[in-house]
């Protein structure tokens, strides 16, 4: 089963990404903040990581540039989420390693379940 | 719940009568629409209220009389001036007066202790607050910018200088306490309160030369304070920079409310800074005499 690890410190936000992916057959892992992300990341090797950019320890940006660096994450696709406009987002995610970004908030389930899908396919689909 | 649009009976207690995991919580609460939400766990808002001297017993949290969060807004307290931060209305309580409430009863504990000079930052495009700022007759300043330079760009070679490494002690000196009217986050007092902090001196070929003091974080830098003593300030923080990145490869940066009509930005452009967004600087009075106007 395609294994994905979501970073959200937002318990309505992790809830409503974990429902949506669960039901269209992923296993979904949960860290509520960057320094558990890393960890999870290194332990358990998702096949995606979903980042929210604004965690409660260190930003993630810094975890992002974290998990870049780690050679064992090299392939590992991270996407992040996001509310910022589409211009800076473009910006972060380029500088910072991710390979793509995913509007906040999340208000149509089935775009962001299809985002997702596309983004395991070709990791560099940015919209 | 209240109902938007509508007056809500508002108790504010003082910030000092929660601890540091709560506030945490309230205040995560306030911002979790924020297009910048920048939400802080207990250790990061331990450290946010020691460095910006925010006083915690003038501090208030808003709630219902049956005591449901409403919001939060925190006051930091320096010789000759305060500092309005960290406001916040829980999404569902907005435009019930608590905003209004927390900035009112702020402004009067400020004038209580004879402070009658307020600073403040609010986020580029926060309507609501930037208006509620000016009903209290706080009026703008400029703008600031937020950077980040990502340690997954590759140093370049430092640029050829003579090069020194500052110890604490003698970043301090460099930064000295005469920075009282820069925005509240890079004032002397917030270096002062940091640990970890150091800095660089250079002396380029032709003369020029500058000094940056910093702070180093396990995986970032940030809180830089700089100058050019000799020079063009562009091309001395180039080379300042380019000795910092050098020293540090993997770190991350981030540097908080640099004035846009700083002399130094092109260099940090050049050196792979983005933007993350920008604040508006707003006062409320005049700085009293006491407080040096801005050096760079």
């Amino acid at each position: 089963m395609t294994k994905i690890l979501l970073i959200e410190d937002i318990p309505d936000n992790a809830e409503l990404v974990r429902k949506a992916l669960s039901q269209s057959g992923y296993e979904i892992i949960h860290a509520p903040d960057a320094e558990t992300g890393l960890q999870m990341a290194l332990a358990q090797h998702p096949d995606l990581i979903l980042l929210d950019l604004g965690l409660p320890d260190y930003d993630g940006q810094t975890l992002a540039g974290w998990l870049r660096a780690e050679a064992v994450l090299d392939a590992t696709p991270i996407i992040a989420l996001t509310a910022w406009p589409e211009e800076t987002a473009k910006q972060m995610v380029e500088s910072y390693g991710c390979n793509g970004y995913i509007c906040k908030p999340i208000t149509k389930v089935n775009i962001f379940v299809a985002q997702v899908n596309s983004f395991l396919k070709t990791p560099n689909a940015n919209p | 719940m209240p109902t938007p649009n509508t007056t809500t009976a508002i108790k504010l207690i003082p910030a000092s009568h929660f601890n540091y995991e709560q506030l945490a919580a309230i205040y995560n609460q306030t911002r979790v629409d924020y297009m910048v939400p920048m939400p802080m766990n207990a250790a990061r808002l331990a450290e946010y209220v020691a460095t910006y001297d925010v006083d915690l017993d003038l501090s208030l949290v808003a709630t219902t009389p049956d005591g449901e969060m409403l919001g939060v807004a925190m006051l930091g307290l320096r010789e000759g001036r305060a500092w309005l931060t960290r406001l916040g209305v829980i999404p569902n309580t907005r435009r019930t007066g608590v905003g209004q409430a927390l900035v009112e009863s702020l402004m009067e504990q400020a004038a209580r202790l004879s402070i009658n000079f307020v600073m403040l930052e609010v986020i580029k495009n926060n309507v609501p607050a930037h208006q509620l700022f000016i009903k209290f007759g706080f009026y703008e300043i400029g703008e600031l910018l937020v950077l980040r330079r990502s340690p997954l760009i590759s140093p370049l070679d430092p640029i050829v200088a003579d090069a020194q490494r500052l110890d604490r002690t003698d970043s301090l000196t460099l930064v000295g306490r005469d920075r009282g009217t820069q925005p509240w986050t890079n004032q002397s007092e917030s270096l002062f309160n940091a640990y970890e902090v150091s800095g660089l001196h250079l002396t380029l070929a032709d003369g020029s030369r500058g000094w940056l003091v910093y702070q180093r974080q396990k995986f970032l830098l940030t809180r830089f304070a700089f100058k050019t003593e000799v020079g063009d300030p562009a091309t001395v923080a180039y080379a300042l920079l380019s000795h910092l990145h050098h020293q540090y490869p993997r770190l991350d940066t981030q540097i908080e409310n640099i004035q846009i009509n700083d002399p130094h930005l092109p260099a940090f452009y050049e050196m792979g800074y983005v933007e993350s967004f920008r604040r508006i600087e707003m006062w409320h009075g005049r700085p009293p005499a006491s407080l040096k106007m801005n050096p760079s």
